[in-house]
């Protein structure tokens, strides 16, 4: 590590990484679409002649990207000359470079008297790229077929001259060819700048540095991650997250890792893990260590040491083990859409191995669903639907030890900017009765998890159709730890407060009319230590702010808040009997009631045998097997309650039981 | 003014700084020029401009009745926003709209660090009220509170005890006077506090970004009318009753009446200043330039640079203070990170890093002697020989060389330098990796605006610019360097070269092109009378106006503006296809294609008025005959040896004398620092003219 030149090393990294950077200005100042300009939906960054990014942006594009592997896509492309420029969006031939069809990957060799030193990348989540639905995503699709053109590792330009065939083939099979090509060229325009800067640090600092630098700057990154990782005590580390279920199903997706720490090494074993899913859920990792999966630890090695250069190196000493056939690993043809939706449970999951290692570093689950609540209004004059994005929904964050979540703001998978009330009304037929926070939705302890964001709409137009991809935790609770409770659950109603009340639970798509009013409220993240332990101060400073109500502050809390003050004898007498009530019960709390119950009647092993035993099936059969798995451990979870359907969890697991013998005997 | 035009009247420029408050003196029409620097006093800013202007006028034998305007530039608005130390407020919303400050725009300070909490707003919830008065978009009142409603909400905030009130109703825009009426109801009922409309202050659709201007401005009001109202009746007890300017973030200034009703407008305050001085500086310069000019202030804790292309500062409608975003135009300065107080050290695997803490000016470098621990930039400067320990600042702070020396030496011991010039090289070394650092930020700063670094001149100034400048300009690619006359206090000068200048803004958001734009065009007229009756109100010294006309368009359908300027005659022929065209051309030249399918959308309409004010003379130097005359020579530790660099005088210096580098040139507020393989030239306004390459290169 400390053989190469401790200054030279300094300086090639903050020029290599601002180059990346320099390229993703030009990408968003040329690109044209929303994707590019507000959402900033685009990466830029340089790649080693085996693929993996010794260079990325630190403050430009998506920001967790940096453990995708451009190998496979410049393999499958065999030789390469200057001005040739390689496109992808093929997420099973691109071997998990590209994760969904819109993502269109760009790579361009850069060379250097002939020899490659390096690739440059881009890529812009496009606008469109055909498929079943506008957009080219929706939960349920079932096969990569219906979700629009896939583009395997081919030549978009050829010694500098577009393929005028592929771009033909591009602009024949989807619905917004001009704005593609908008942005297309704006992801090449990144590349020359970057061809043109990576070529003026080789002529300043010659070949050899930048040849060096190249597994330097890993090497070094691998150094600093590494010392972080070994904040992580040796031994192995345990959790399971759910999501509520996959949208064509109503059984809960588990997610399961087992995390092995030593000196600084980490391995995440994803076994156990539900197989694939007939919707678009699938995350396409190929098996391998991938940065859908190790984005959590991203955001860990950066808190913990902000100087760690962002390159792959970073990952070094991370391995994963990813069962083929699973959700994490889907085999081809399986969609994938939607994979962010099962990236923000995977995100929770890798937290909470994380917090089960490091209690008093890592938070409690935050809101875990980013949603973009989108209104579809019809035209009737012109026959059209008019769609856009009402608001961005998130959560709140997880509180952490010493430090209460952050109220109505999540950035933990990606940190997008929400829209102003007064552009959507002027561009959606809705009226925004309310967008703010949600009282109580924070998970309660010694620190309070942040609340939720909570939207009221009604809608103006004649007719049209509400859609939020993304929405979850409705049923499984943002967890809390360390004796903290689990933030509010997700939830949707149609015309709160109106005898027409309905609680709609998750949507895919709700048809509305003029009239109707959409409430929208978002999960709170986790609370983090004992609800009864937190300084009345700070309960009562809750209270006036109005983000917990007197009666939560009660509940929850014990704490008795009297016209402004809090009641300290009141107070002492209510935790008193809290605590005892608490001592009385089974103390379960930290995942909330439904996962309680849940757990109750599938014990963590079942599962984890029958999803191993669903693995062994023909590929084929798997989803089949799986369904007559659930029919007859929890016949009627689709028509009744969770609640109702899991009551007595002795006759589940008993059925469930026999469910996976003949699972076992139909091998 | 006529009256005083025989005897010599005087301008003084201000500019209050963390460390420094600087001064120049101009005589109006002679061309000559005085500066000061007084210690700031955090606690009394005006207690050091008072002391400081005292000081340079008694040294310049000038009576207080001959300074015919003083030009103030403070950053006194943006340190209490920075500290959240404005006045305690009110904000009073539509029902359904009381987190509009807590939700802000959703998005987190930092993406990675989940330690990072997200920014403090300006009011808590707790003192933030709804009120049951809403604005359809279309402007249509949806809700209009009743006598009740208004009672309840004033008698809230009137318990909640603060001194300001600000009202953001959801589309005020489209509804300005009822927002206005709504905050007057209320304002009735609260005895003597000042309830402020968010339209009043910046009428633009967004409502976060708006309550966050309505509440800066509110918070800041108390503290600003304090501070002017003490500035000027101490100044007018010694005598000095010239009028009082602000400088504005815009690059112009305002009256001091303005600045204290509107303390929003002087949020950039000081920087803005220098860039504006900046453009003009290159503006006189003029063809010998390329077209763009960056300016780089480099100063004891960070580094600002801006744009000027064509001899207009680049602006920006969005920018942040204090973790906010403020919506109005301000001229685009960006911080580029270290300063002379920037800390080198090295981390767990051995690397040389530098910043990004710094020492600031307090304890400052260790050479200063104040507590200061950890080796800055500056330390370097001195260790290499391009400052001298009884030269800096003229001579008015010594410096502690081997103190530097040793804190470097020990530094290098950290990374294996060893040997005799092991704390140089650590130096040279660390101001490299300062300086790729610097220019990265600064590359990056280029390609959001598309503009290479070849067409280019770097203008440094501030304490440190001209001693770092070369470093810089060899790391971004830049080839010509103009370091003007007074360096150290050009923030300063800025005031005394710029004019009066307010922006306005409407939004509008509605089709254009298609026969029917009378409302855009009548928007146009309204602002420019807005514009009219403001500046002249802005005080006697005035000579002119002009008005400048713009409008942020978009193809229908498209997710975002371009900004276009639209000439005035364009405006009074109400020529919408000349508009149209402008646009499409705007587009074409951004995106590569014009889309002639699709209709034009018009967003917001901004119309800036300029009001003269009478430039100064510059001054002007004799022609040299002969070479620059040097004192002798100094040993500069440089590309790995000690070198003997000659040593000028920047007062020395007459027009025509060229200097090759190495060379090193002192002058009382800055070093600049001359690399091998430049060359200099003094012009006759006294700025230094360098040009990488041979003399040839260089302009006479």
């Amino acid at each position: 590590m400390t053989r190469f030149d401790p200054i030279l090393l300094e300086i090639l990294g903050n020029k290599l990484r601002a180059v990346t950077e320099e390229m993703g200005h030009a990408l968003q100042r040329t690109g044209r679409t929303l994707y590019v300009k507000e959402t900033a939906d685009f990466g830029t960054a340089l790649a080693d002649i085996g693929g993996r990014f010794f260079a990325y942006p630190r403050a430009i594009g998506v920001s967790g990207f940096i453990d995708l592997d451009c190998g496979a896509t410049i393999r499958a492309a065999g030789a390469v000359e200057p001005g040739d420029v390689l496109i992808t969006n093929h997420p099973y031939l691109s071997e998990g470079l590209a994760t969904h069809a819109p993502d269109a990957h760009l790579l361009k060799p850069y060379f250097y008297e002939g020899e490659i030193v390096c690739f440059g990348w881009s890529f812009v989540h496009l606008s469109d790229m055909g498929g079943r639905v506008p957009s080219s995503i929706s939960p349920t699709n079932a096969e990569l077929f219906q979700e629009g053109l896939f583009i395997p590792p081919l030549k978009l330009l050829e010694r500098g001259a577009w393929n005028e065939d592929v771009v033909a083939f591009i602009a024949a099979n989807c619905r917004t060819p001009r704005d593609n090509m908008g942005d297309l060229r704006a992801m090449l325009a990144a590349l020359n700048v970057g061809e043109r800067r990576v070529a003026a640090v080789i002529a300043r600092h010659g070949i050899e540095a930048f040849r060096d630098a190249r597994t330097s700057l890993m090497d070094y990154a691998a150094a600093k991650a590494r010392a972080v990782l070994r904040q992580i005590p040796d031994g192995r580390y345990h959790f399971v997250d759910y999501m509520d279920d996959d949208l064509v199903s109503p059984w809960p997706v588990r997610l399961e890792v087992t995390m092995t720490a030593e000196d600084g090494r980490i391995h995440l074993d994803f076994t156990g893990s539900d197989p694939q899913v007939e919707a678009a859920f699938n995350v396409p990792t190929l098996g391998k260590r991938h940065a859908w999966l190790t984005v959590r630890l991203i955001a860990f090695i950066m808190t913990l040491d902000p100087t760690t250069p962002m390159n792959a190196g970073m990952f070094e000493p991370i391995t994963v083990t990813v069962p083929k056939g699973t959700i994490l690993n889907p085999e081809a043809p399986a969609a994938v859409g939607v994979r962010h939706a099962t990236a923000v449970r995977v995100n929770d999951l890798v937290n909470g191995v994380l917090g089960q290692a490091l209690p008093e570093v890592m938070p409690a689950a935050s809101g875990g669903a980013m949603v973009p609540i989108v209104f579809a209004a019809d035209v009737p004059e012109t026959g059209e639907t008019r769609v856009a994005v009402v608001e961005p929904m998130v959560g709140g964050t997880g509180a952490r030890r010493g430090h209460d979540g952050v109220d109505g703001r999540d950035s933990s998978l990606s940190n997008l900017a929400n829209n102003p009330v007064e552009t959507v009304e002027t561009q959606v037929a809705v009226t925004i009765l309310e967008y703010g926070l949600r009282p109580d939705s924070g998970g309660a302890g010694e620190w309070r998890g942040g609340v939720g964001v909570r939207l009221v709409f009604r809608v103006e137009a004649e007719t049209g159709r509400v859609l939020g991809r993304g929405m979850e935790r409705f049923r499984f609770r943002p967890w809390g730890t360390q004796g903290g409770r689990p933030g509010a659950p997700m939830r949707v109603i149609l015309n709160e407060g109106t005898p027409g009340e309905r609680e709609l639970g998750r949507i895919d798509v709700l048809p509305v009319t003029r009239g109707d009013v959409v409430t929208v409220l978002m999960p709170g993240g986790g609370g983090y230590g004992d609800p009864l332990a937190r300084d009345p101060a700070a309960v009562l400073a809750d209270v006036a702010a109005g983000t917990v109500s007197a009666a939560a502050a009660q509940e929850d809390y014990g704490v008795v808040v009297r016209c402004g003050a809090v009641d300290e004898v009141a107070t002492t007498a209510r935790r008193a009997a809290s605590a005892r009530e608490r001592a009385a019960a089974d103390g379960s709390t930290g995942t909330g009631e439904a996962r309680a119950t849940w757990d109750a009647a599938f014990p963590g092993e079942l599962l984890r045998e029958a999803n191993l035993a669903l693995l062994a099936q023909p590929a084929s059969a798997r989803q089949r097997r799986r369904r007559d798995f659930y029919a007859t451990a929890v016949p009627g979870l689709a028509e009744g309650g969770f609640r109702h359907v899991l009551r007595d969890p002795d006759a589940v697991r008993a059925r469930a039981a026999a469910a996976l013998e003949a699972l076992h005997r139909s091998r | 003014m006529s009256e005083h035009a025989s005897s010599p009247r005087y301008r003084v420029g201000i500019d209050v700084g963390g460390t420094f408050t600087d001064f120049v003196l101009a005589e109006r029409n002679s061309g000559r020029l005085a500066y000061h620097k007084e210690p700031s006093a955090p606690k009394d800013p005006a207690g050091a401009v008072l002391s400081g202007m005292r000081a340079l006028i008694a040294r310049e034998a000038i009576p207080p009745g001959a300074v015919e305007l003083v030009v103030h530039g403070t950053t006194l608005a943006l340190n209490a926003t920075i500290q959240r130390r404005g006045a305690r407020a009110a904000l009073v919303v539509s029902a359904g709209n009381r987190d509009v400050l807590e939700i802000a725009r959703c998005r987190m300070p930092s993406s990675y660090d989940f330690r990072a909490g997200k920014e403090e707003p300006l009011v808590p919830r707790t003192r933030v009220f709804e009120i049951a008065a809403r604005i359809a978009a279309d402007g249509t009142v949806t809700a209009h509170p009743d006598a009740t409603e208004i009672a309840r909400v004033a008698d809230a905030v009137g318990e909640a005890d603060v001194a300001a009130v600000a009202v953001v109703l959801l589309n005020a825009p489209a509804a300005p006077a009822f927002e206005a009426e709504v905050a007057a109801r209320i304002a009735a009922r609260l005895d003597g506090i000042a309830v402020v409309a968010s339209t009043e202050v910046w009428p633009e659709i967004r409502e976060y970004e708006r309550a966050v201007a309505a509440t800066l401005n509110a918070t800041i009001e108390p503290l600003m009318a304090r501070y002017l109202e003490s500035l000027e009746t101490r100044l007018a007890g010694d005598g000095i009753d010239a009028p009082i300017y602000i400088t504005a973030s815009n690059g112009g200034t305002l009256s001091l009446a303005t600045a204290r009703a509107r303390p929003i407008e002087s949020m950039l305050s000081g920087p803005a200043a220098g860039v504006a001085a900046a453009t003009r500086v290159a503006r006189e310069i003029g063809a010998a330039l390329p077209r763009g000019v960056l300016s780089f202030d480099m100063g004891g804790t960070s580094s600002d640079i801006a744009l000027s292309l064509d001899g207009e500062p680049d602006y920006t409608n969005r920018t942040h203070v204090g973790g906010l975003p403020l919506m109005m135009p301000v001229v685009a300065v960006s911080a580029i990170g270290a300063g002379g107080g920037s800390i080198g050290w090295i981390d767990a695997q051995g690397v040389l890093k530098v910043g990004p803490d710094s020492a600031g000016a307090d304890p400052g470098p260790i050479a200063y002697r104040r507590g200061g621990t950890h080796p800055t930039v500056t330390d370097c400067y001195l260790t290499l020989g391009i400052l001298a320990p009884d030269r800096f600042l003229g001579g008015a702070q010594w410096l502690d060389r081997d103190a530097a020396v040793d804190a470097l030496a020990a530094l290098a011991g950290r990374i294996g330098i060893t040997g005799e010039d092991a704390a140089a090289r650590v130096a040279e070394s660390a101001l490299l990796v300062a300086s790729t650092n610097m220019a990265t930020e600064m590359l990056k700063t280029l390609a959001q605006n598309g503009v290479d670094p070849g067409e280019l001149a770097l203008m440094p100034f501030g304490g440190a610019g001209p001693t770092h400048a070369f470093l810089l300009a060899e790391e971004v690619g830049i080839d010509t360097l103009v370091i003007p006359a007074a360096a150290g206090t050009f923030c300063a000068l800025g005031g005394l070269m710029t004019d009066v200048k307010r922006d306005f803004v409407r939004s509008l958001r509605r089709p254009f092109g298609r026969g029917d734009d009378g409302p855009a065009w009548a928007g146009f007229e309204a602002l420019k009378a807005e514009a009219l009756a403001f500046v002249a109100g802005e005080g006697e010294i005035l000579t002119g106006h002009h008005l400048g006309h713009a409008a942020d368009m978009r193809y229908a359908g498209q997710g975002f503006d371009l900004a276009i300027s639209i000439p005035a005659e364009v405006v009074r022929a109400r020529d919408a296809a000349v508009v149209a065209e402008l646009f499409h051309r705007e587009h074409e030249r951004t995106y590569g294609f014009r889309d002639l399918d699709s209709g034009l959308e018009i967003t917001t309409l901004r119309v800036r008025v300029t009001g003269t004010v009478p430039p100064i003379a510059l001054p002007e130097l004799p022609g040299a005959a002969g070479d620059a005359p040097s004192p002798g020579t100094r040993p500069v530790f440089l590309h790995g040896s000690w070198q003997s660099v000659p040593l000028y005088r920047r007062g020395d210096l007459l027009a025509g004398h060229r200097l090759a580098g190495p060379a090193v040139v002192e002058q009382p507020d800055t070093t600049v620092f001359i690399l091998p393989g430049w060359e200099a030239v003094a012009d006759a306004r006294g700025n230094l003219i360098a040009r990488r390459g041979g003399p040839e290169e260089i302009l006479a």
